[in-house]
């Protein structure tokens, strides 16, 4: 496109950066203030607000509970969600068009609602442990950033590649795996990190699946606001924030960065 | 190895359309075919059957005596050259030759060295340590050919293998490619849509349509006798000109075109003439001329082209819209009246459809 | 044989678990307003008569309306700039809405808390400015709640708009100004009505995405401005009315479907590069 912007327009993109950036900035020095209550600018500083972290026990269970789900979730969306890609291009033919409709289903569909419905029919209606509800639910809200993502990776795919590997003598499941899954390595690692940050954030589908002694780290965090104002949120905000960062610089090594915007 | 390959009765459907009506070929041992036709026609789909990566509804499908049809794609050892090469992008050039002697469990040593001696017969040798991705398209071509060549495959496949190179390395490839396959007697199917290639590159060329095989010759046959309208305009007879019989007179057939022209046809270069029959003509078939008294069917000239080597006329006639050239020292203007006269050489005779 | 099936069996892991635990228990969640003893609508009935019911949902309307409007507009003007900005800056830009977008919801809208609560620094910088004396809480109002959710919004629009406006060929942009079209012209007359479909896009995934939050409206609205997401999580979880929050789920899948399906429709059929 051509390079002539109207200075009110940059003007105004620039606003609107800062009004992006600026609450960000606040919560990073609001961790960091030496009060027992939420301010900004901090006043004196301290990092006894991550330490503090630590010291209640439903931050520490919460954000084991959080990375345990993520982690289990991420891993079994990629193990239907792999092959339901593949599926889905190469067989394209074969399939209807409303199976790739359905594997975007959990996005389309209210988080709130499915929340409340595997709660209704799975945990209470089957009686099924807290946990496993809680680790479906998150499996089905990442499964569409699985399905999506290396589906996009394999439609850039030459099958004529596959094809070829067959033509010279390897086995069709062994030609996945040396073949195949090597050339969407970039899709796998993005669809990973997409599906893991989505679950460890997600408040929606765990809000109706969380119990005593079962609990996200964003639901604690949502609890522990309406008792107490305290700096110790903003710190394990900046903690989220400096996963994002991490993620961030995962990407940007293996996919660069640009790879997001897409 | 060489093996002669046999497709009998060979019937496939996409979903209930039907892409494939009961086609059967077969390709002698060493011998190279070519399917050839527009897209759609079936080429691609036969070799994908022949090589296993569809399923036929009927039919069978043997190569050396032993029976393909249900053994999956990767027991069949079938060397396959593809249209973008498909040269697996994260392996070096070496293990992309390598790859088809490392799944036949042959030792590195030994694998690698067959691949090196196959890369030097393509004249890669240099570049064995590269990936795919640097290399030009005429080299990933090579590349290509190579590592279906190096397990030895009683069957060479190539699916429009030059058709993403330009017109220069095409001719140079479409010969190291012949050379290649004549050297090591592989029996070959060579699927393209382009005549030239075929008829260059073939022992025996299939034209194809609608899933069916129009005709399967040699390409000097095919250039000079079709045995049908659809493969006479395939290979430039433009002309197709409905002619009756009147009189058969020892060497000569009298035949009488529509309008009424009567065009004697020696007996010595169209054989038996039916009574009923097409007369197939390229444009150098119809020779142009403003001789009111020669044999010709009677036309009105319209738009004039150079050809280089011939003026070629627009025409009406009788016989409706035909195509016609004429002598460079002569040239008619458009709308002038003129004859057009039959080349026996450049023209044939079809039975009616 | 296995070849005909193959594309069946390699996705009916995802496929069963979609339909055995999403497609169903919503489904039942829904049927399940219909059985009722007291009348297959009552529950309805009952939603739509209390005053305190249809006001939550026209609030919750007029709030995700109000931030579709809003993150739209300033998404779009955003997001013009980034993909007309220079490659460096363009990706740094590009970065700054993805970082946002990839920090949750609550650590989103707690901030806001920080900024609007009582010892906010909104206050703190009225009070210094002399322009109120004493701390007033902005927070809870409809106000908060959708400039929260217009910040949780405005970078996915941004990011869904850039790819929008980088699709438009440059040679359309350049034929229009060899035609003698102002920057203005060009982009009123040809980037703008190519953009339509991409916002209309951009607009459902935000109208959706507000109508059925809870985090942010929990955070910032309160029980004073109660909308359907806490409204449902207050009758299913606080009242132990799982018909009435039943109620409330089905009133938002179907709210979320019609404007899908009716949006969508009008996007492609907006669409001039649709094929």
């Amino acid at each position: 496109m051509p390079n002539r912007l109207h200075p009110a327009l940059i003007g105004f993109a620039v606003l609107v950066y800062l009004f992006l950036m600026g609450p960000l900035v606040i919560v990073f020095g609001a961790a960091l203030s030496d009060t027992t209550f939420l301010t900004f600018p901090p006043q004196g500083l301290t990092l006894r607000w991550f330490e503090r972290i630590f010291e209640i026990g439903a931050f520490r269970r919460t954000i084991v509970t959080s990375v345990e789900i993520a982690f289990l979730a991420t891993a079994l969306a990629l193990l239907i969600g792999i092959p339901a890609a593949y599926a889905l291009n190469r067989y394209r033919i074969q399939l209807p068009a409303w199976l790739s409709t359905l594997f975007v289903l959990p996005i389309l569909v209210p988080e709130i609602v499915l929340g409340f419905s595997l709660l209704r029919s799975v945990a209470v209606g089957q009686s099924a442990p807290i946990f496993l509800t809680l680790l479906i639910g998150h499996t089905l809200i990442v499964l569409p950033y699985c399905v999506r993502v290396i589906s996009a990776s394999l439609a850039s795919f030459d099958f004529s590649i596959e094809e070829a590997a067959i033509s010279l003598g390897s086995h069709p499941v062994k030609t996945f795996f040396t073949i195949v899954l090597p050339n969407v390595r970039s899709g796998v690692i993005a669809a990973f990190i997409l599906a893991f940050i989505t679950s460890i954030n997600d408040v929606s589908v765990s809000l109706f699946l969380t119990g005593p002694g079962i609990s996200t780290l964003p639901i604690q965090i949502l609890a522990h606001v309406e008792q107490f104002f305290d700096p110790v949120i903003a710190s394990v905000s900046v903690l989220l924030m400096l996963l994002t960062v991490a993620v961030m610089a995962i990407v940007e090594r293996t996919l660069g960065l640009t790879f997001l915007a897409k | 190895m060489t093996h002669p390959l046999a497709v009998e009765h060979l019937t496939a459907h996409y979903g209930t359309t039907k892409v494939l009506d009961d086609l059967s070929l077969s390709v002698g041992a060493g011998e190279l075919v070519s399917l050839l036709g527009a897209s759609g026609c079936g080429k691609t789909t036969t070799l994908r059957l022949i090589a296993g990566f569809l399923e036929p509804t009927a039919g069978t499908i043997t190569l050396g005596g032993e029976d393909l049809t249900r053994l999956p794609a990767y027991k069949r050892h079938i060397g396959l050259v593809f249209q973008n090469y498909a040269l697996f992008p994260h392996l070096s050039v070496l293990d992309n030759v390598a790859f088809g002697l490392k799944q036949r469990g042959i030792a590195t040593a030994e694998r690698n060295k067959r691949a090196r001696a196959m890369l030097e017969r393509v004249g890669l040798d240099q570049l064995a340590d590269r990936l795919p991705g640097a290399l030009s398209g005429g080299q990933k071509q090579r590349v290509a050919l190579a590592r279906a060549l190096v397990i030895e495959p009683p069957l060479l496949m190539f699916d429009e293998p030059l058709s993403n190179l330009d017109a220069k390395l095409r001719v140079d490839m479409r010969v190291e490619i012949r050379q290649l396959q004549r050297a090591n007697n592989t029996t070959a199917v060579y699927v393209t849509h382009d005549q030239e290639e075929a008829f260059s590159i073939s022992d025996r060329v299939a034209i194809m349509h609608q899933g069916r095989i129009m005709q399967l010759d040699t390409p000097e046959v095919l250039y000079q006798r079709p045995a049908n309208a659809f493969v006479a305009r395939f290979v430039g007879f433009e002309n197709l000109i409905p002619m009756k019989v009147t009189a058969r007179d020892g060497d000569d057939v009298t035949a009488q075109a529509p309008g009424g022209v009567a065009l004697a046809l020696p007996k010595a270069r169209f054989g038996d003439i039916p009574d009923d029959f097409v007369l197939a003509a390229r444009a150098d078939g119809l020779a142009v001329t403003a001789d009111p008294d020669a044999k010709g069917l009677p036309a009105t000239l319209g738009l004039r082209t150079y050809l280089g080597r011939a003026y070629q006329y627009q025409c009406e006639t009788e016989a409706g819209p035909l195509i016609a050239n004429g002598p460079l020292s002569s040239p008619l203007e458009p709308g002038s009246t003129a004859r057009l006269v039959p080349v026996p050489d450049q023209c044939c005779v079809l039975k009616p459809e | 044989m296995l070849k005909r099936f193959a594309g069946w069996t390699l996705s009916a892991p995802a496929t069963t678990l979609v339909v055995v635990f999403l497609v169903l228990p919503v489904a039942a969640t829904i049927t399940a307003t219909f059985v009722e003893p007291a009348g297959i609508i009552a529950p309805y009935m009952e939603f739509f008569s209390s005053g305190f019911r249809r006001t939550v949902l026209w609030r919750t309307l007029e709030i995700s309306l109000i931030t579709t409007i809003i993150s739209v507009g300033v998404g779009f003007l955003t997001a013009y700039v980034v993909a007309r900005s220079p490659g460096r800056i363009k990706s740094l830009l590009i970065i700054a809405a993805v970082f946002p977008l990839l920090t949750g919801v609550v650590v989103r809208s707690f901030a806001w808390l920080i900024i609007l609560g009582r010892n906010g620094i909104l206050n703190n910088f009225l009070i210094g400015m002399g322009i109120t004396d004493e701390p007033f809480s902005m927070l809870y109002t409809q106000g908060s709640v959708i400039v929260a959710m217009v910040y949780l919004f405005v970078p996915l629009m941004v990011l869904t708009l850039v790819g929008v406006l980088e699709n438009i060929p440059d040679d359309v942009v350049q034929a229009a100004a060899s035609l003698g079209a102002s920057p203005a012209a060009t982009f009123r007359q040809v980037i703008f009505p190519l953009a339509v479909p991409g916002l209309i896009v951009g607009a459902v995934l935000v109208f959706t995405g507000s109508f059925t939050a809870y985090a942010t409206p929990q955070l910032l609205g309160g029980e004073s401005q109660m909308v359907m997401g806490t409204l449902m999580y207050q009758r299913a979880m606080v009242a132990f009315d799982w018909v009435s929050a039943s109620t409330i789920a089905a009133i938002m899948v179907v709210v979320t479907v019609a404007v899908v399906l009716f949006m969508t429709r009008a996007a492609r059929r907006l669409n001039p590069m649709a094929t």
